[in-house]
């Protein structure tokens, strides 16, 4: 059905793909997988259309036409779902006029072909990431697509909304449907597909069946070593005194008499579904929420709300959780976006103090080992793990009591992942207090000393690290079942 | 390692040097020979042409492009700059004309410097409060600032041109100061008429502008504001007061280039400067400024008003223009459509220029 031959692509220096050659058959549900900056999107978006190869080609079966449904979705947002999905040609009356009854039946008809039902007059906007989702599906489908290319399509969709996106697939693949499915999810990939091809830095490493293929098996082809579990240390040494006091922490409208603290050297977890104000809580510690009321203390000094220069002089620190819109600045170099938080420290007598940004940026690059071509590199040119570290290493750069981070390694590769882990973990064992906010639940109960649970605005329990088990923050960021406790 | 990213840095600015020269090589090419005190020269490369007519004039220009540079790295834009440029030309010889004509300089420049500079500063710092303050688009804030300080031109003097008729602004501060002459002998020709104040402003206003973006904390927070704002506030950047700061700074060297205007003309009118956003912000845009921020620099700015200048003096000088298979007859009025076409041009050449090096 597809074939790769030796597909080469490179962006200005930096190589992509590299002679990758391998064959997908009719009817399969392909796994791509690899670490972030494998190449596995580049590879799906050759695939569709949307790139072009440098060198090599892509052979597909006569007939074969290809959906793709991607990451960033592509769709005018305050058009209705119904003239979206015809807007390709979108059906007249007469020369000029628009058949609306005709749109309608036809954008109804293209999402009950993928057993969808949805008010298609409603704008693009209103409706949630799952539910676009299932509007491009339709789309892709109702054109003929016989191939569809899924990039990361669970990224952002809840728990249920994935579930009802596998069966849809499940649905397509009877149909006949070639499905190739993008992810660095394994689990999922090990759910549906048939045959998993692992890309490592730009070139094809195997293809594993699906009787063959484990968790373990995959991890080891996508880092190329096998990777032993990790335990933190920073558990060896007991936690110090309370760094980080949040007292009846509120903001209208997003959550309600927040309280906890923070010792020295410990790692306090924050789970809780999407929306249940994690980010909120944190963005109002670090002095972003000009309407939180309530009292934050850093080593028991009070810090004024609603100022992030208040908090940084606290020592305070944020890695936020969207590392795109407010993480980075995408257009400037690894360097500028390293230094955005010291620099007032860098300033000379009027004077950047270009050297001295230098000579921290590399220290401390090298001791996150960012890969990058040079500091001067575009950092949108990075992969998102060594993009995440660029923003780690920017909190590294000031003296910090309290480090927040929101979604540390979403979106970022097996390898990043440990070198976080271990970084924040090292971080803890010097004394600071840290708050890891994080939507996978291994990811707190491997690293965090106890972990807070938040749902619907209001902090609802604590577990230590010995009664935390996925079950039970699973019953409690729900709601469902609430044991002894808090809540 | 960071040798690679200055060489791109230079190497963007080397293209706009290269198109400044191709332009130049065209001009020379195209323009008739004239005969001047019993010599032969190329009409257009002549230093008593490239000087008055091109550097000189192009100093104003060249400083409001600047000013608007910084705004647009910032992610903003300002449309007002002309009618900032115009109300502080205005107002420096509305206040000057009182003065004797022969007043001494330490009692005239200051004021001939201080109230431009005061007048643009307070347009700019209005326009800076009113953006941030309101969260209004930039765009719609000084297309509504840029009637209103044209209105206000309007309103405050009784007649069209200042100074009026009968008297002329004190030579301290023409021509002992901005339009100050100096002849050059040369040999076999006539002499150089050299009037040096404004392309020495010019330069200062360059240097300093290239120091501050490049190399101060408050040019780098420039950058970061205007390359993703949400970020800038993440990083806890005082988002607000960097870019009420480059307001004011666009209205100040909107100020410096009024001063320089009227000291240049010895008057000034009620439509001086209208229409000066448009050529200003094409040579910022020529000389690399992105619209969507965070990137552009204070020499690109001046090399974009240098372009911009060629243009219209090289329909100035050629008149007639002959390709070998039509002959264009040029007048000042086809400026307007070359120079729109030269703007979409070089941008578009720009952006090619960059997916290629990707």
């Amino acid at each position: 059905m597809i074939q790769f031959q030796s597909v080469t692509k490179r962006f200005g220096g930096i190589i992509a793909l590299e002679d990758v050659t391998f064959s997908i058959a009719a009817g399969e549900c392909h796994g791509l997988v690899g670490e972030n900056g494998a190449g596995k999107s580049t590879l799906g978006k050759i695939l569709a259309g949307n790139l072009r190869p440098d060198h090599g080609r892509v052979v597909l079966a006569s007939g074969a036409r290809v959906g793709m449904v991607h990451q960033e979705l592509a769709f005018c947002p305050d058009l209705s779902v119904a003239e979206n999905l015809c807007l390709g040609s979108l059906p007249r009356r007469g020369r000029y006029r628009v058949d609306w009854a005709a749109v309608r039946r036809c954008s109804e008809e293209l999402l009950s072909q993928i057993g969808v039902t949805l008010d298609v007059w409603r704008p693009m906007r209103t409706l949630t990431t799952g539910q676009e989702q299932l509007v491009q599906i339709a789309a892709a489908v109702g054109t003929g697509a016989n191939i569809l290319v899924l990039d990361e399509p669970t990224s952002s969709l809840s728990e249920a909304e994935a579930h009802r996106l596998f069966a849809l697939l499940e649905r397509l693949r009877a149909q006949g449907v070639t499905l190739v499915y993008v992810s660095h999810r394994l689990p999922e990939v090990l759910r549906l597909c048939d045959r998993i091809t692992v890309l490592r830095d730009g070139r094809y490493v195997a293809t594993l069946d699906r009787a063959e293929a484990t968790t373990d098996r995959l991890v080891q082809l996508m880092i190329g070593r096998s990777l032993a579990e990790y335990f933190p240390g920073h558990l060896d040494t007991p936690p110090g005194p309370v760094r980080l006091r949040v007292e009846n922490l509120r903001s209208p409208g997003r959550f309600e008499g927040v309280s906890f603290a923070v010792r020295a050297g410990e790692i306090v977890g924050l789970a809780g579904l999407v929306g249940a104000g994690r980010s909120e809580v944190a963005q109002a510690i670090f002095g972003l929420d000009p309407h939180a009321s309530g009292r934050v203390e850093v080593d028991g000094q009070p810090v004024r709300l609603g100022s992030v220069r208040a908090a940084l002089r606290a020592g305070i620190g944020l890695v936020p959780e969207d590392r795109k819109r407010q993480g980075l600045v995408l257009p400037l170099s690894c360097r500028l976006n390293f230094s955005l938080a010291i620099l007032d420290r860098l300033r000379r007598r009027g004077w950047l103090d270009q050297r001295a940004e230098r000579a921290v940026a590399t220290r401390l690059f090298e001791q996150l080992a960012v890969k990058t071509p040079s500091l001067e590199t575009p950092v949108a040119a990075l992969s998102g793990g060594n993009q995440q570290k660029v923003v780690l290493a920017r909190w590294l750069a000031r003296e910090l009591k309290v480090l927040i981070v929101d979604e540390p390694t979403r979106g970022v590769d097996v390898g990043a992942k440990a070198a976080i882990h271990a970084l924040l973990d090292e971080l803890a064992g010097r004394g600071l207090a840290i708050l890891l906010i994080s939507s996978e639940l291994p990811e707190l109960l491997n690293l965090a000393t106890r972990i807070l649970v938040m749902r619907e605005g209001r902090l609802v329990g604590e577990l230590g690290r010995e009664e935390a088990t996925q079950e039970r923050l699973l019953e409690w960021m729900a709601g469902v079942e609430v044991s002894a406790g808090r809540g | 390692m960071q040798r690679s990213a200055r060489v791109a840095g230079r190497f963007q600015e080397a293209g706009l040097l290269l198109v400044v020269v191709l332009l130049g090589a065209f001009l020379a090419w195209a323009s008739e020979p004239i005969h001047v005190g019993g010599r032969t020269v190329n009409n257009f490369l002549r230093l008593d042409n490239l000087i008055p007519n091109v550097a000189t004039t192009m100093s104003w220009m060249a400083i409001l492009a600047i000013g608007v540079t910084m705004v647009i790295v910032a992610g903003g834009i300002d449309i007002s700059v002309g009618s900032i440029f115009g109300l502080a030309a205005l107002g420096t010889a509305a206040v000057l004309q009182h003065f004797p004509e022969d007043a001494p300089a330490w009692w005239v420049v200051p004021v001939g410097v201080v109230v431009p500079l005061a007048i643009g500063l307070t347009c700019g710092l209005i326009n800076g409060v009113l953006v941030t303050g309101l969260r209004v688009h930039p765009f719609i804030i000084t297309l509504g600032t840029l009637s209103v300080f044209r209105g206000i031109a309007l309103v405050s003097v009784p007649m069209k041109s200042v100074p009026a008729g009968d008297r002329t602004l004190p030579a301290a501060f023409t021509e002992q100061f901005i339009s100050w002459q100096i002849y050059v002998e040369r040999e076999g020709a006539m002499p150089l008429l050299l009037q040096p104040v404004p392309m020495i402003i010019m330069a200062v206003v360059l240097i300093a502008a290239w120091f501050f973006l490049g190399h101060t904390v408050a040019g780098r927070q420039i950058y970061a504001v205007g390359g993703n704002e949400e970020a800038a506030r993440f990083a806890g950047l005082p988002v607000a007061r960097i870019k009420v700061r480059v307001y004011a700074l666009s209205g100040l060297l909107a100020g410096v280039a009024g001063m320089v205007s009227t000291g240049y003309f010895g008057s000034a009118n009620t439509a001086t400067g209208e229409g000066y956003e448009l050529m200003v912000i094409a040579a910022a845009v020529v000389g690399g400024a992105s619209l969507a921020g965070g990137r552009g620099t204070a020499l690109g700015a001046v090399l974009g008003a240098l372009v911009i200048k060629l243009i219209e003096n090289g329909i100035f000088i050629l008149r007639k223009l002959d390709l070998g298979f039509v002959t264009l007859s040029l007048s000042k009025e086809y400026s307007k459509i070359i120079i729109g076409t030269a703007i979409i041009l070089a941008v578009t050449v720009d952006r090619l220029s960059e997916r290629w090096r990707r």
